[in-house]
């Protein structure tokens, strides 16, 4: 298993555009990362904060429905954000010209 | 009660005049006079004038007479009891008198001791027993005598004495008539208790003793004159402060904000946790068979957070690979070349992806098919082409539209992989032939460790020859899978797929015109025709096409294995492909190292169509969605796609898809459902390529009849074709007019 994650972590950051990827557990802490510590500290911090919210705002409209991804779209860059209970897969990726 | 009242009257006028003579200090004594006040001797003012108030009525005649007019004489008038008073208000009051029956009969039941006595001597007396118990209780300030005979007699003199005084004066003052009858009663009085104090003195033990006996009988009336308060003071205990400080009780601050969804997810556990308490109330003996299969929820969680990370990770990449590729997706969906419009029966290739397998890039792609499943996945087979210098090992990918970095699927095998087949009933076996002549079964729902399910390693009559073309075929009798094998060692195996291991069958082998040759010792070796692609009839289970290296092209039957049912001198260089028409069954196409490709009608010995491309041709494929569109790919790096019914002599479409110089196209497929194709390359390359629209017309249907489904429309379009071209040519008119009439 955690070859696997090692594989799939190393196999994502080799695509084009991909600035960084970084595993969070449960606990908003990153575990795995491809970015500079504090960066990636940042981005743990503030996705998980930003997946309770979005999570939120989901399961109040419907309980029954769940966030299943996230995808934000900016100037810069495009983070996918994989969220779960036990973890939180972010990726960060720059545009392609 | 008359000469108590004195005693006490005696007493407190003493008491005054003492208080007169200790307040003399207080101020000088001079009495003021009225000035006619009359003038009286000292000796008159000392003289002592006795007054006494007497329950005797001074005014009572003691023997006042009446005339009875019954009689006719004077009687005497009965004595009034109370004198001359007359009553006003008579109330009858509750109160007994002491010395009554009643009342003895009472005191003696032990109710009420009377607090003070009205009575006279005979009442004291009783109130003296009553007294002696109160001294025997609660010793009084009054000094007791030696014994209590004696305190006794003191007491009756003393109370004698006032008796005596009181009743010397009332006879003094009344009538000598009034005296005997006053004296009488207490004279009686005085005998009575002269008797009763003697009796008294003797019974005295006695006495005592009865009222000791009643004693505990005795319950005081309270009334206002008998009162007695009993109160108590307790101690006080002094006060006392004592503190102790004990360990503060840990504290926490708790926040949360109560959402919808929490409240919803509170519910839901709560039931679950009911329906499994439901189920722990169930019999243990229907538990305990469950309970042998369940792994530990550890267990079960951490296979989930596994798969649950395998999925999210695969639509992460897939989000960046839709980022990457977005303008290739966009084109995939919704380009379409414009120019196909003003070129009429000429269409164009676009090329999409390229799917590349780093450490496969010096294999050559050998094999590749579209799953028939998934519109979006396809199968491509790494080996090697170049027999001189062989590559050590193959691989079996499973590639996805949607992820053009990676494979899905990707194992790595012993020997480089030669051709591979995607079992329809169940797309995720794969079965592949090996270089080394081994024929292998995958399961991709496997994960990566587990390589193949099943490998011919240890089987019997297995393959001694490169495995050219592996094909899937009907299930066997007793319903296990099956498929079947031809190598270059001439031979045409089936395979069961038994549990746990593969079953070879020889199906036929291919013998050769070429006669025996005599071999190194002297034996003669037959030479079998080495075979090098096998085609099933799509209705025909048994009936199967094999192409051979010299070019011979086979009909044979799965029941005879010695014969073919038809034989043919097809192409003059290995025949690398048959494959016969979706739409027509016995139309098939064939191509060849000649640089041919072929179109056959069974029982035919010449084809209908020839194409020459120049360069030896890989691959041809039927298109699905049209029974006159085919493509083939050569080795010169382009791609052919003809339409027999725009044109019948050239391609309409040629396209190089990679560099002639460098790379040859091997293999090429059409996906089922979707306009696109996909070829592979000698440097491990799949080129995914949309078809223009000019590639993939569609029939009309006439206009007479508009209800006719396309793929009936698609049969009759080339069966129209094939009535141009049979022979003898004279069909061609009827067919036509036939078709004409419709």
């Amino acid at each position: 298993m955690a070859n696997e994650a090692e594989e799939t972590v190393r196999k994502l950051s080799m695509h084009k555009g991909v600035a960084g990827v970084i595993v969070v557990n449960g606990e908003g802490i990153p575990i795995k990362t491809t970015l500079d510590n504090h960066v990636s500290v940042q981005y743990a911090g503030l996705m998980s904060s930003l997946v309770d919210k979005a999570k939120a705002v989901v399961r109040d409209l419907d309980p029954s429905n769940d966030l299943t991804f996230l995808r934000i779209r900016s100037k810069k860059s495009e983070v996918m954000v994989a969220p779960d209970k036990d973890f939180i897969l972010i990726v960060v990726q720059n545009p392609v010209e | 009660m008359a000469p108590k009242k004195q005693k006490d009257a005696t007493i407190k006028s003493r008491g005054n005049l003492v208080e007169d003579d200790n307040l003399d200090w207080l101020k000088p004594r001079t009495l003021l006079k009225p000035e006619d006040q009359e003038d009286v001797p000292e000796a008159d003012l000392e003289e002592e004038v006795g007054r006494i108030l007497t329950t005797i009525n001074p005014q009572w005649v003691a023997d006042q007479v009446a005339y009875h007019y019954g009689q006719g004489k004077f009687v005497v008038t009965p004595r009034p009891t109370f004198g001359k008073a007359y009553p006003l208000y008579i109330y009858q009051g509750t109160a007994i008198r002491k010395d009554s029956d009643e009342a003895k009969a009472q005191i003696a039941a032990g109710y009420g001791m009377v607090g003070f006595d009205d009575a006279g001597p005979k009442r004291a007396k009783v109130k003296k027993s009553a007294a002696e118990e109160e001294e025997e209780e609660e010793p009084e300030p009054e000094p007791a005598g030696g014994d209590e005979t004696k305190a006794e007699e003191e007491q009756a003199a003393e109370e004698e004495k006032p008796e005596g005084e009181a009743e010397a004066p009332a006879e003094d003052q009344a009538p000598a008539e009034a005296a005997p009858a006053e004296g009488e009663a207490p004279a009686a009085d005085e005998e009575e208790e002269g008797k009763e104090e003697g009796e008294g003195k003797k019974e005295d033990g006695a006495f005592l003793d009865e009222i000791i006996d009643i004693k505990p009988r005795i319950k005081k009336l309270a009334n206002q004159f008998n009162f007695c308060e009993r109160a108590a003071l307790t101690y006080n205990y002094p006060r006392r402060s004592v503190d102790t400080q004990t360990v503060p009780p840990p504290r926490a601050n708790f926040g949360a904000t109560a959402l919808q969804c929490i409240i919803f997810d509170y519910y839901q556990e709560d039931y679950a946790r009911k329906m499994k308490e439901k189920e722990d109330e169930r019999p243990k003996r229907l538990r305990k068979k469950k309970a042998k299969h369940v792994k530990t929820e550890q267990q079960i969680h951490d296979e989930k957070l596994a798969q649950r990370i395998r999925e999210a990770w695969a639509i992460l990449e897939r989000l960046v690979n839709q980022n990457i590729y977005d303008d290739i997706a966009q084109d995939y969906r919704y380009w379409d070349d414009p120019s196909d419009e003003f070129r009429e029966g000429m269409g164009s290739l676009l090329p999409l992806w390229k799917f590349q397998f780093e450490p496969m890039r010096c294999h050559a792609v050998c094999d590749v098919q579209w799953n028939p499943h998934y519109q979006d996945l396809f199968a491509v087979a790494y080996g090697s082409l170049d027999f001189t210098n062989q590559q050590k090992i193959g691989c079996l990918c499973l590639y996805s539209i949607k992820n053009p970095a990676y494979p899905e699927y990707s194992v790595i095998t012993e020997s480089p992989v030669i051709c591979l087949d995607v079992y329809k009933e169940i797309p995720y076996l794969v079965c592949v032939g090996l270089y080394d002549g081994n024929v292998c079964v995958y399961n991709a729902q496997l994960s990566l460790e587990s390589s193949y399910q099943y490998k011919s390693d240890s089987v019997r009559d297995k393959h001694c020859n490169i495995v050219w073309e592996i094909r899937w075929g009907p299930r066997l009798i007793d319903g296990e899978p099956s498929f079947f094998s031809i190598s270059g060692d001439g031979r045409v195996v089936q395979w069961a797929v038994m549990p746990g291991e593969l079953q070879a069958t020889t199906i036929i082998t291919l013998t050769s015109n070429v006669p025996p040759i005599p071999g190194p010792d002297g034996t003669m070796l037959t030479v079998n025709s080495c075979g090098s692609c096998v085609c099933f009839h799509p209705d025909k289970p048994e009936i199967f096409m094999v192409g051979t290296e010299d070019g011979m092209i086979h009909t044979c039957s799965l029941k005879y294995n010695r014969n073919y049912v038809r034989s043919m001198q097809g192409h003059h260089m290995p025949v690398y492909r048959i494959n016969y028409n979706y739409f027509n069954n016995s139309i098939y196409a064939s191509c060849s190292g000649d640089w041919r490709v072929k179109i056959w009608e069974d029982g035919r010995d010449e084809p209908l169509f020839m194409f020459e491309l120049g360069s030896p041709v890989g691959d041809v494929k039927w298109a699905p969605y049209s029974s006159t569109v085919f493509a083939a790919c050569t080795a010169d790096g382009k791609v052919y796609v003809f339409d027999l019914n725009v044109d019948k002599y050239r391609p309409i479409c040629v396209q190089a898809v990679v560099s002639k110089k460098t790379k040859k196209l091997t293999r090429v497929d059409f996906n089922v459902k979707l306009p696109v194709i996909v070829c592979g390359d000698t440097k491990g390359t799949c080129h995914v390529l949309k078809l223009s629209p000019n590639l993939r017309v569609m029939c009309k249907p006439p206009k007479k009849a508009q209800g006719i489904d396309q793929r009936t429309l698609q049969i009759l379009k080339l069966d129209k074709l094939l009535s141009l071209v049979r022979d003898p040519p004279f069909q061609t008119g009827v067919v036509d007019e036939k078709f004409d009439d419709d």
